[in-house]
């Protein structure tokens, strides 16, 4: 990064002038984005006053944990109102934990297509969820509930129940829906279940969809998606053990010590779309505040494993990372208390989100220098902002959360974590070795371009998130989108970046945002037309892969005549820089549309060309190859070669060496 | 107890250093294995790098995206080009692939294939070196090495079968079925490491039982100048038996010199430099190194040699007679 120092050329200075200007209407932004949103006060007990949010959805829950059993028995009362513009004539629930009930789900055949299976888990280890009985409005229609499948009719598939109501809902109108259900615990899938004595529940309760003008949208669960739901209160009583501390969404508004050893916690916020709970006699917790001159302070709370105890201190400084840059950036985090999970070995629930609770997870060997655990626990704080605050939908467009989160992450570890060294792990993935040569960066490894780049032709982005190939679908949610939000910050500059994303933190936070809220809003706020960008990064799976394929420069009397031809290997187009440097210092950039398949520049200079580069800046994160972006006429390419080849020389007689030990 | 394995140890040591021109024909050994192979690995780090401005990175210091992108575009022998080769990662990636028993690459099996028959070539002329204790010279290290070569490989070929079914079957059944049950409901990852330990002694102890049982074989097999193999293996475990504190002292002491020579190199080894004189600084301690440890195992070897030879009647007992070029009817024989 250029700096503004003291005796730094006028261009320099012209940059620096730029900076100072960009800071000064960043500051002025965030001055006035967060006093709005600031105006919203959370209060002691996880109430916020004014509203954020609709509050169309309001559970009351009570729920006991038997951990013996690994059973939990529940009832809960929604509070719904229909804030679309057509009647609801019937409900649709999320049963998530149906996905684990057996392997015909759709869950679990996505799960093969991924080269996974539940094969060899004990009975036991799988779950399920049965709606006893069902109410609406008093009326009993436990005997219309049915299964369905609007994703691909699989009639094993029980993850969405629909409910016929006897009265339509009108639109504005609230019913009052009371359920009962049992559910058994698995062994943990997709971040949820029991491990030892160690429970991790969300997606536990029977949830409604999300009903829109088009009807509702309530989707199957999937293997490699997550989830949608409105906003609302969640007022929650949950029975564990006695002496077996507990975190939640929310806070913590009462505890009763029951006669039969158990506990009884009451759990309280509003403006929230789920509601996540774990308990473990083996936690400790830790406190700590978040604080900041202009942002609300925070109250963070950390279970944490026994084993990382030492570790507590690097959670809260990840999380103040997080809540800083973040609140920055898009906006304050207005929920006044954040609740950080450290899970345990083994219980796969590491690196997940819920309102106002995230899952971090770390290893007991965590050396410094190495961001873990920092690297998750700042992502997964940061979805409170992409996705606990600006609710997209997860089943059809994931990368506007884990995408804008990769994104995000990337950049706030760049600033508090930056050396970050590669850290490989050996003795069967226990013992970590820090690299210290290499230093990660943001832009490629914070991005995951190796990702991207194995799977960049997998989907195209705008195909439904939940019918990405499951294996692959990863690359394209998070990776891709991390690389093109980073790849326009380098094309548009950071200030217009920044405008765009705050601009669409503060349209959509406690909404439900599509794609082409956010494409329109980009245009509008940067005041360019991005649409053909979109066009190619969200609307195709074209790969881009720019080139210099010649370079040329030979002498013709006392001149050089220098010829350089580009080209475009993708099929994607982008417009990049071309830069030449001849000889004595001069350097002259072309800019390219990069629409043709090639393009030729010729120079009659006083010197010869020592090399050209397409994109110099590598504002283009998502080339594949940059390799070959370049070109010099004085090639370090041998010299280079034969200093890897005798390192990796030294590797290979080792190892053979290892083996020789056996003779 | 134990004393005469030390005894073995301080023995194997002056037999080793006394005969360094063995220890530079391993080393020379090892490198003419790998250089052919490392050149096919600079052609194809060569042709990716190109005319590229990512080789000025990568000459002058460590260019991870450039070997990111190689590697992510890579097939066979190019797959192996990973940041583990750098530094101490070289070492401990080596050492957690045995211990794991990590799949490597065809090309990497074909040449550890090579390597390990010209060990096998070359272990009966520097055994029978280290039993003389006096020089052989070429003539005798080559006749020698002629002589047990055909007699160790069939010697291998009984290693080769109780290491398949180390490698092949006790290795998974720990790692594979043991240990997952083992761990199936711990939420304590310190734990897990330490039975995931205990199972690496348990595996490694074996494996050393193995090599000390082959290794006094070979032994035997000069010493006493055995033509069976079977033979050989038998007394090498008899030897081992009746030796129990002896053998075991040498081989801790030996593994012990094994662990301060890692132990060393990981301290000292550079951090990866520029194309010049700290490419060759990094070269030569990566040399430095293999040395040492070709040099440890060469002191298994003479060692183990010594205190086979200590039990006997007569110290330093060889029972084939030195051959003589060209008189000798063992080098006639080869």
């Amino acid at each position: 990064m250029t700096g503004c120092r003291p005796g730094a050329r006028r261009r320099d200075h012209v940059v620096c002038t730029r900076r100072i200007r960009d800071v000064l209407v960043t500051t002025l932004w965030f001055t006035t984005a967060a006093s709005s949103v600031v105006s919203a006060q959370p209060g002691a007990g996880g109430g916020i006053t004014p509203p954020l949010s609709p509050r169309n959805a309001n559970y009351t829950i009570t729920a006991r944990l038997d951990p013996a059993a690994r059973a939990i028995t529940g009832s809960e009362t929604i509070s719904w109102r229909n804030i679309t513009a057509r009647p609801a004539t019937e409900l649709q629930f999320h049963l998530y934990w149906n996905a684990w009930r057996n392997d015909r789900s759709t869950f679990m055949r996505e799960l093969a297509l991924a080269g996974q299976s539940g094969e060899g888990r004990a009975e036991s280890d799988w779950a399920r969820i049965d709606v006893n009985a069902i109410k609406v409005d008093g009326a009993d229609r436990t005997a219309v509930k049915r299964f369905v499948a609007p994703d691909d009719d699989n009639p094993d598939d029980q993850t969405v129940m629909a409910v016929g109501l006897a009265q339509p809902v009108a639109p504005g109108a609230t019913a009052t829906i009371e359920i009962a259900w049992s559910a058994h615990v698995p062994r943990p899938f997709a971040r949820t279940g029991a491990i030892g004595n160690f429970f991790f529940i969300a997606q536990w309760f029977p949830k409604l969809g999300v009903l829109q003008d088009q009807g509702w949208n309530c989707h199957q669960f999937h293997a490699g998606t997550e989830f949608f739901s409105d906003f609302g209160v969640y007022d929650v009583s949950l029975t564990v053990p006695l002496g077996w501390p507990l975190g939640a969404t929310g806070v913590q508004v009462k505890r009763d010590d029951n006669a039969d050893r158990t506990t009884t916690y009451r759990y309280y916020q509003e403006d929230v779309h789920d509601f996540v709970w774990t308990t473990s006699p083996d936690y400790i917790e830790r406190t700590a505040r978040f604080e900041h001159p202009r942002l609300p302070p925070v109250e963070m709370r950390l279970l944490l494993q026994p084993e990382h105890a030492s570790q507590a201190d690097r959670h809260f400084n990840a999380t103040r990372t997080t809540l800083k840059y973040y609140g920055e950036w898009f906006g304050p985090y207005p929920y006044g208390h954040i609740t950080i999970i450290d899970p345990a070995y083994q219980s796969g629930a590491g690196g997940m989100e819920y309102p106002t609770l995230f899952t971090a997870g770390t290893r007991w060997l965590a050396p410094r220098g190495v961001t873990t655990p920092e690297g998750v626990t700042v992502h997964e704080a940061g979805h409170q902002f992409w996705y606990g605050m600006v609710a997209n939908n997860e089943f059809e467009d994931a990368w506007m959360d884990e995408g804008f989160n990769t994104y995000s992450t990337a950049r706030a570890l760049a600033v508090d974590y930056t050396p970050n060294f590669l850290a490989l792990r050996y003795l069967g993935g226990f013992v970590p070795h820090v690299v210290r040569e290499i230093a990660l960066s943001r832009e490629t490894e914070g991005n995951r371009l190796t990702g991207y780049r194995h799977d960049a032709e997998s989907d195209v982005q705008s195909t439904p998130s939940f019918r990405y190939f499951p294996s692959t679908g990863g690359s394209i949610t998070y990776n891709k989108t991390a690389l093109w939000l980073n790849t326009l910050e380098r094309w548009l500059g950071w200030p217009t970046m920044q405008r765009i994303l705050s601009e669409h933190f503060a349209r959509w936070r406690f909404k439900h945002p599509k794609p082409d809220d956010f494409f329109t809003l980009a245009s509008e706020v940067s005041g360019r037309d991005l649409a053909p960008f979109f066009d190619q990064v969200y609307r195709s799976s074209n790969v881009f892969d720019y080139g210099v394929q010649e370079l040329q420069s030979t002498p013709e009397g006392d001149r050089f005549r220098t010829s350089v031809v580009v080209r475009r290997h993708g099929e994607a187009i982008f417009p990049v820089d071309v830069a030449v440097v001849f000889r004595d210092g001069e350097r002259i950039t072309e800019h390219w549309d990069g629409q043709d398949r090639w393009k030729a520049y010729t120079y009659d200079r006083a010197s010869g060309a020592v090399s050209a580069q397409v994109d110099p800046n590598r504002v283009l994160l998502l080339d594949a190859n940059y390799t070959n972006n370049s070109m010099t006429l004085q090639p370090r390419g041998p010299a280079a070669a034969t200093k890897w080849s005798l390192t990796w020389m030294v590797w290979l007689q080792e190892c053979l060496l290892s083996w020789a030990a056996l003779v | 107890m134990g004393g005469a394995g030390l005894n073995a140890w301080r023995d194997g040591i002056r037999r080793v250093n006394r005969a360094p021109a063995l220890l530079a024909a391993v080393w020379a050994l090892t490198l003419v294995v790998t250089l052919p192979i490392a050149a096919v690995m600079r052609s194809l780090l060569a042709r990716h790098l190109g005319a590229s401005l990512a080789a000025e990175a990568a000459a002058s210091g460590v260019n991870y995206d450039w070997m990111q992108e190689f590697s992510d575009q890579a097939a066979g022998l190019g797959v192996t080009f990973k940041p583990t080769i750098i530094g101490f990662g070289a070492v401990a990636d080596n050492l957690s692939a045995f211990l794991d028993n990590v799949e490597r690459p065809v090309v990497i099996v074909a040449a550890a294939t090579v390597y390990i028959l010209l060990w096998i070539f070359v272990a009966g002329g520097i055994i029978d070196r280290y039993a003389r204790d006096r020089p052989t010279h070429a003539a005798g290290f080559f006749t020698a090495s002629g002589v047990f070569f055909f007699r160790f490989l069939r010697l291998g070929v009984l290693q080769a079968i109780v290491y398949s079914a180390l490698f092949s079957s006790l290795h998974p059944l720990l790692f594979e079925r043991l240990y997952p049950k083992l761990v199936h409901d711990l939420t304590v990852e310190r734990t897990a490491f330490l039975i995931r330990i205990a199972l690496y002694l348990v595996f490694g102890a074996l494996v050393a039982v193995c090599v000390t049982m082959f290794d006094y074989a070979k032994v035997r097999a000069i010493v006493e100048d055995r033509r069976s193999m079977l033979s050989a293996a038998v007394e090498g475990i008899r030897f081992v038996r009746r030796n129990p504190a002896d053998a075991s002292t040498l081989f801790l002491v030996n593994f012990a010199c094994f662990a301060v020579v890692v132990g060393i190199y990981a301290a000292i080894v550079p951090a990866v430099g520029g194309t010049g004189v700290s490419m060759w600084l990094t070269v030569m301690t990566g040399q430095l190194y293999l040395l040492a440890r070709l040099w440890v195992k060469l002191v298994f070897w003479a060692s183990e040699t010594a205190l086979f030879q200590s039990r006997l009647a007569h110290v330093g007992y060889v029972s084939r007679p030195e051959p003589r070029w060209p008189e000798s009817p063992q080098a006639e024989q080869i």
